[in-house]
């Protein structure tokens, strides 16, 4: 592998040793995939530049050097061909485009391989490595040992030449050949992707691009929050049109998440059968099994026969969200029987339905929680789950995506509540839980206070009675009592910060316990050292500026009291990440770990650590007798 | 070629109008915090004896303006990513710390200016401050800048007030007229150090840099550089006579009574002709809008800069997770510009000068990686300098790094 920046400048030595220049450019034939390196140039020893075909000259290439297969007389000079493109000239240093204009970069540097005797170019390194490089090959080591630390690799940013199109030569815009063309042929989970990825305009920009049967998938596929956010931003007729495409029970969360007067606006566009199916979905409550059904059903009746059937879904079902079961109902819809796809396929045309009906329906009502249909789905293994009220009238079914999009965001939120990070905990009994687990910090910060304001009565008694009998060591406890006042003061700051080391280890034990994937302790420690350092130097400056601001006592006190806050934050940082880590081994032998004592343990020994090394420096300020 | 056409019937009616554009900001924005502090200096301390710096710095500035419109409408592309493509990597990442520390060093006397001001309407600097720091973040964050630019514009207008006040002031008038006409130098290191902050000042680096990206942003083309250059030399010279006026006045008002401004207090004073005892208010509400406004400009203008030249992600619209690193800068600039200024004990009129004194340390070598592109035919075509253009950009380049070098003689032999 060879990069440009790095050839730039290495000597070229001819067949006889003798450097004869340094290399300042090279030239590529365009047209290929991966294209070939045509021609070598280089700067003579008087700065006069010279090309020569690589094909005839070029012996061996090295980190070091280029080696020619002839001698400096018999070197025959060529020149820049029409169709040669000089990488440093023309590609190195010059702005990437997409044909739409939504992704700019810039060509940092440019991989090239070389394979049986030729080289070829890879494509343009756009990343942060490539600047690295190019500043000093130096700056990229250290910047990858130092992401090794951290467990992370420093990625290279390689656009393959393939996808670059050299649109000018002159006007040194290359452009990214991804049109939207390409954006038809991705499936609309990818284009949701992509869609993420963008700012607002971008977005908007790229769904002009897609049909309304398009827009419509790709907006299924979007996270909750984008998904309002994008129809708000369309007229109201295409929003209207697309919202019309989709499956009734996705476009009736997007319009349930829209402002009153907009859903009205954009079901009064919309067509009669669409606009009814949508707003019988919209009372439902939300994360139930009526807020995530869709009422688009086949159902037939007892009375028809298997062809009858077939020719139904041929004609009147085709673009419903799922077929796979066909509900049998009697008149008012109530739901009495289900038959499979599979038995209808198998059976006669001219058997009746009821001779293939399974009375045994198992069922969900409307109000049940969405956790639960989605559970009794995958017990059950089915593919759709019929809802329906206390009389037993067919309301609409669930389909299996939309379980599995319950079942994930149930989990996420399973582990947000056990690492104390949800913001809404359902019911009070479990809020007042969360709120007092959650407010250790409070409790021990309350405690500390009172002793601390017990501890200014004793200050000002000690510093009596150091003044009356001229005792130093009275003196010193009266300077060590001050300091600490201040740290009572500053304390959330350790305690927020053992909090938060505890309750990392925590969200790293629930989301994934493999012990081959976790950090080595050495390692761990290390990174922990560094986020340590980048704290506790914030926290020493702020309460530096709490003493100074506030005007609490001179700079003498303000620098020991900055260093003690420093390093106690340090060192929780240390500590707690160390008790987390012996509590991930405990908890990969199978023991049982508290994250409330996780992080109460943390918080007492930060606790302990901040007001010990606040006395102790304060005593240091009164020089012994 | 509709739009070439539109431009040039309408031209003698209402390009004048239509023409105020980022000419105008950018020379408004020019007369903030440090402008306003480094003239009343320069008056009070010196009296007429600098007046003859401004008519020469607005010609400068003219050049230098007209340069970076050039470049941007002949290319289409930031200077930042005209540096990159002519110098390469480690030239433009020079240039962009160039570039990120006068910036950071402006928006600093931005923070001042605010403080200053909203000292003189007694609020403390550490509330106001901070309070001043979200606002302006807010104000980038949101892109709703736009919006109330117009307003602080309007704000900042309040120093016409100097036009009127170097009137009343009641100066004896042959002696402006030889202040401005004939050059005269003071062999003393205050003397050098102003006129490096009046330049940094004038022709703040930043300013070239917002200039073309507007240009740029606005698809300007070659065809309509005649309004271009009118919105130039309009919005440079009305500055350049603020500037002018404010040195008059200090000069006339502060200079003879002694007054050496120490606080924005003694420089508000000069505008009692005008404002009698509401000078102070006066003087605090321009210095307010012409600082917030600034403060907002800056830290985009860095970060859009530095993300153009290495290839980051960049826009008001993008997220931090889409553009770490242009968040990042611009971030960095308003908080940098904040904290400084909360430091205790600073004496805020230096600092603000001071800042002003980095801007026209490293103004020459970005003006020396401009020369380079405007004179290179590959990129400007037959839009290159003219002779006389050279002659007055490369005049400037090395009087500044002459006075540069003065200066550090000075202070290396202890002069003065």
């Amino acid at each position: 592998m060879f990069y440009l920046t790095q050839m730039l400048g290495k000597p070229v030595v001819d067949a006889a040793g003798e450097v004869i220049g340094e290399i300042s450019d090279i030239a590529i034939a365009t047209g290929e995939v991966f294209p070939r390196v045509t021609s070598l140039a280089f700067l003579g020893p008087t700065k006069t530049p010279f090309m020569l075909s690589w094909r005839k000259y070029v012996a061996a290439l090295s980190e070091e050097r280029i080696e020619l297969s002839a001698e400096r007389p018999a070197l025959r000079f060529s020149y820049l061909q029409p169709d040669e493109v000089l990488l440093a000239r023309d590609l190195l240093n010059k702005q990437i485009v997409d044909t739409q204009g939504m992704k700019v970069v810039r060509v940092n540097d440019l991989k090239l391989s070389e394979s049986k005797n030729q080289l070829r170019l890879l494509g343009a390194e756009v990343g942060i490595r490539g600047i690295l490089r190019g500043l000093h090959p130096a700056a990229e080591r250290t910047a990858a040992a130092i992401t090794r630390v951290f467990g992370r690799e420093l990625s290279e940013s390689l656009i393959a030449w393939n996808y670059m199109d050299l649109l000018d030569r002159d006007l040194s815009h290359v452009r990214l050949s991804v049109t939207h063309k390409r954006l038809h042929e991705l499936h609309p989970a990818d284009v949701a992707d992509v869609l993420e990825q963008l700012g607002p305009t971008q977005r908007a920009r790229v769904f002009e691009h897609l049909d309304n049967a398009q827009a419509a998938e790709t907006i299924s596929e979007l996270e909750d929050e984008l998904q309002a956010d994008l129809i708000d931003d369309l007229g109201d007729q295409r929003a209207s049109d697309i919202l019309e495409e989709m499956d009734p029970d996705d476009a009736a969360d997007i319009i349930g998440d829209l402002p009153y007067d907009k859903a009205e606006a954009l079901l009064r566009l919309m067509g009669v059968k669409e606009e009814r199916a949508i707003r019988s979905l919209l009372g439902y409550r939300e994360k139930t099994a009526g807020g995530i059904m869709t009422p688009e059903v086949t159902t037939v009746t007892e009375t028809m026969t298997v062809q009858e059937v077939i020719d139904y879904l041929r004609t009147g079902a085709a673009e419903h969200e799922s077929i796979y079961y066909i509900y049998v109902v009697e008149s008012g819809r109530r739901l009495e029987g289900v038959i499979s796809l599979r038995d209808l396929v198998m059976s006669d045309p001219s058997t009746p339905v009821a001779a293939l009906v399974e009375h045994e329906v198992i069922t969900v009502g409307p109000d049940d929680d969405q956790e639960l249909v989605a559970e009794t789905m995958s017990k059950y293994d089915l593919l759709a789950l019929p809802v329906v009220d206390e009389t037993g009238k067919l309301l609409g079914i669930v389909t299996v995506d939309d379980a599995l999009d319950v079942l994930e965001e149930e989990s996420a939120e399973d582990l947000a509540i056990a690492t104390g990070s949800a913001h809404e905990a359902g019911r009070l009994a479990s809020a007042s839980w969360l709120l007092l687990r959650r407010s250790w910090w409070a409790v021990i910060w309350a405690v500390v206070l009172l002793g601390a304001i017990g501890g200014t009565a004793r200050y000002e008694e000690w510093l009596r009675k150091g003044l009356e009998a001229g005792q130093s060591s009275d003196l010193k406890i009266a300077s060590g009592l001050g300091l600490l006042v201040w740290a009572a003061m500053l304390l959330p700051i350790v305690l927020r910060v053992a909090e938060d080391v505890s309750s990392r280890a925590m969200a790293e034990l629930i989301s994934g316990s493999d012990t081959d994937e976790r950090l080595s302790l050495p390692r761990r420690l290390a990174r922990e050292s560094v986020l340590g350092l980048a704290i506790g130097a914030g926290a020493a400056v702020l309460a530096f500026a709490f003493v100074y601001v506030l005007q609490l006592g001179n700079i003498f006190g303000a620098w020991p009291f900055a260093a003690a806050t420093g390093t106690a934050v340090l060192l929780t940082v240390l500590v707690g990440s160390s008790i987390a880590e012996v509590a991930l081994r405990r908890s990969a032998a199978g023991k049982r770990v508290s994250g409330t004592g996780l992080a109460v343990a943390s918080m007492l020994i930060g606790t302990v650590a901040y007001l010990g090394l606040t006395f102790w420096l304060g005593t240091l300020l009164i020089p012994g007798s | 070629m509709t739009t070439a056409t539109d431009t040039k019937r309408r031209l003698p009616f209402f390009a004048f109008l239509a023409a105020l554009g980022p000419g105008i900001i950018a020379a408004s924005a020019g007369n903030d915090a440090g402008g306003i502090s480094t003239y009343s200096v320069a008056g009070a301390e010196f009296g007429y004896r600098m007046l003859w710096l401004l008519p020469v710095m607005t010609l400068s500035l003219i050049v230098v303006q007209e340069m970076a419109v050039r470049m941007g409408a002949v290319t289409g592309k930031g200077f930042a990513a005209l540096i990159r493509e002519r110098y390469g990597l480690r030239p433009s990442l020079f240039a962009m710390t160039a570039l990120l520390v006068s910036n950071a060093a402006t928006s600093v006397s931005e923070f001042a200016g605010i403080a200053s001001a909203m000292g003189l309407l007694g609020v403390s600097r550490y509330v106001a401050v901070p309070l001043a720091a979200a606002l302006v973040w807010l104000l980038v964050v949101r892109g709703s800048y736009k919006r109330v630019e117009k307003i602080m514009l309007a704000v900042s207008s309040v120093f016409v007030a100097y036009v009127a006040a170097a009137f009343l002031a009641g100066p004896d008038w042959s002696q402006v007229a030889r202040g401005t006409l004939v050059p005269s130098m003071a062999m003393q290191p205050e003397f050098v150090l102003i006129a490096i902050a009046m330049v940094g000042t004038t022709i703040a680096p930043w300013m070239q840099f917002f200039i073309q990206a507007n240009v740029v942003d606005k698809g300007v083309t070659t065809a309509d550089l005649p309004v271009r250059r009118i919105d130039v030399i309009s919005g440079t010279v009305a500055a350049g006579v603020i500037a002018w006026c404010i040195v008059l006045t200090t000069g006339t008002v502060l200079a003879p009574a002694g007054v050496k401004i120490s606080s924005a207090t003694d420089a508000a004073a000069a505008l009692a002709p005008v404002g009698g005892a509401h000078a102070a208010w006066l003087f605090a509400a321009g210095l307010l809008g012409a600082s917030l406004l600034a403060a907002c400009v800056l830290p985009l203008t860095a970060a859009y800069a530095f993300c153009e030249a290495f290839g980051f992600e960049r826009g008001i619209d993008r997220s931090w997770a889409e553009a770490p690193v242009f968040n990042g800068i611009y971030t960095f600039v308003i908080l940098f510009g904040a904290a400084f200024v909360l430091l205790p004990g600073l004496d805020l009129i230096s600092i603000m000068v001071m800042s002003q004194v980095v801007g026209g340390v490293l103004l020459p070598f970005l003006l020396i990686f401009m020369m380079g592109i405007i004179n290179d035919r590959r990129i400007m075509g037959r839009y290159v300098n003219g002779r006389t253009f050279n002659m007055i950009a490369w005049t400037t380049i090395v009087v500044v790094i002459s006075l540069t070098v003065v200066l550090l003689g000075m202070t290396v032999l202890g002069i003065g």
